[in-house]
């Protein structure tokens, strides 16, 4: 179950600007259960599995940041590319 | 109370600033290439300085006044060659290029017993009287044959306690135990390894630094172990290789045909893959290089078999050997390889090619 306050407790975020002109956020949900231990790289492979399969063809970018404030890019991809 | 003559004693920095100035000099009238005394063969001089004015010391203090002359300096070009971590050839080639120049003025073979060497007098010719060391020194009759106190270096050499006061670290470099290792050195193979296999298997993908940090970390527990096992230098640098090869094969094995793959770089080393993960390639290695050392194997036999057929008809290069001496001659040549299972195949052939002439 996703918890109500993802936004929160989510360890990254993926902002996806799609073609239609619309934009959206999207947190990662970085637990394999729900009293497991959160993994930063499983949140991202689930980020990237939405990009990549759920959202195909429909987005142009994609950045993936660290859930903080300010936090830094950790990946970008365009048109379905990762660029770093 | 009679008093003890000085003696004099020969200086090791003496005796290097004038080697120094000699080769120097001579170098400075030579602008040939070939025949100017380069940094390896300058190095080659000093050790050989080095050890003839040990030597001599060692002889003025047994009492020897060198009234007759100056004796050569006594030793053996392998002891050269591993003193300097070179070849005897480069030894010998050293002396060449050093007689050239003058620096070595005479040399000697006597055969088992090594080779002596007479150096220019002009090095040679000052000597100093023995300064005791500040240090106190130790009151007790000291055992000049004994080795306990002495440091050996990685060359095999001993050295003197007050020329070098740190424990050598390069004399255990390859006894030492894991938990003894570096983990500067554990850390560098993890790194080597996983950059080895990211350029041959994920040349493509991009990591952030979180995702090859997770990649690093699963590469340590799954593959290294994490560096639980014991084993010395030596032993992880041969693991490593072997590591090398076995990337090296599932690359191969990928190029071979484009719809094979593998997963990504963080499920190929997780812990938890027990379908798909690199340890599996180890028991394929094992396979494979089985595989090799029979192939080995059979084609060293066919020759030995060869040779044989050869041997009998009165052709091939042991022809004028007899049957021992060939017989003498293989063994030896495949005992080098020392594969037990080689032997007893070739003990096999043996049989096989005598019981056929037996018969015939």
């Amino acid at each position: 179950m996703i918890p109500s306050n993802l936004s929160s407790v989510a360890l990254s975020k993926c902002i996806v600007y799609f073609k239609d002109g619309n934009c959206g956020t999207f947190y990662s949900l970085d637990k394999s259960h729900r009293n497991a231990r959160p993994n930063k790289i499983l949140g991202l492979k689930r980020l990237e599995k939405m990009l990549l399969l759920r959202f195909k063809g429909k987005w142009e970018t994609a950045i993936i940041y660290e859930n903080q404030p300010n936090g830094r890019e950790i990946a970008k991809y365009r048109d379905g590319v990762r660029l770093f | 109370m009679e008093l003890t003559p000085v003696q004099l004693n020969y200086d090791f920095g003496k005796l290097f600033k004038t080697t120094k100035s000699y080769i120097d000099n001579y170098n400075k009238n030579n602008f040939e290439l070939k025949s100017r005394i380069n940094a390896n063969h300058r190095a080659t001089a000093e050790l050989i300085t080095r050890l003839y004015a040990k030597q001599l010391n060692k002889a003025i203090s047994r009492g020897d006044s060198f009234e007759d002359g100056f004796p050569g300096f006594k030793t053996y070009n392998p002891s050269l060659a591993s003193c300097k971590g070179c070849t005897v050839r480069t030894i010998i080639n050293h002396k060449e290029r050093l007689k050239a120049a003058g620096f070595i003025i005479k040399e000697v073979h006597h055969g088992k017993t090594g080779i002596e060497l007479w150096i220019n007098p002009l090095i040679f010719d000052e000597r100093v009287k023995k300064i005791h060391p500040l240090v106190q020194e130790h009151q007790e009759q000291k055992n000049n044959n004994s080795d306990v106190n002495c440091l050996i270096n990685v060359t095999g050499t001993l050295q003197e306690h007050h020329k070098n006061t740190e424990e050598s670290w390069i004399s255990n470099f390859d006894n030492a135990k894991a938990n003894e290792l570096e983990p500067a050195f554990l850390q560098g193979l993890v790194n080597n390894f996983w950059n080895y296999a990211r350029s041959k298997l994920f040349p493509d993908d991009i990591f952030s630094k979180e995702e090859e940090l997770k990649v690093l970390e699963n590469i340590t527990t799954t593959i290294y172990r994490n560096f639980e096992v014991k084993g010395s230098y030596k032993d992880w640098k041969d693991y490593q290789d072997g590591l090398y090869e076995r990337v090296e094969m599932v690359k191969r094995w990928l190029d071979r045909n484009p719809y094979r793959w593998i997963p990504s770089a963080h499920l190929y080393f997780h812990p938890h893959n027990k379908r798909n993960n690199f340890k599996s390639t180890y028991q394929w290695f094992l396979k494979q290089q089985n595989l090799k050392r029979n192939i080995r194997n059979r084609i060293l036999i066919q020759k030995a078999e060869k040779e044989w057929l050869d041997h009998d008809k009165g052709e091939g290069k042991h022809k004028d050997k007899s049957r021992l001496q060939l017989f003498r001659l293989q063994l030896k040549h495949l005992e080098s390889y020392r594969d037990k299972t080689l032997l007893k195949v070739y003990e096999n052939s043996l049989q096989r090619i005598l019981s056929k002439k037996l018969t015939q």
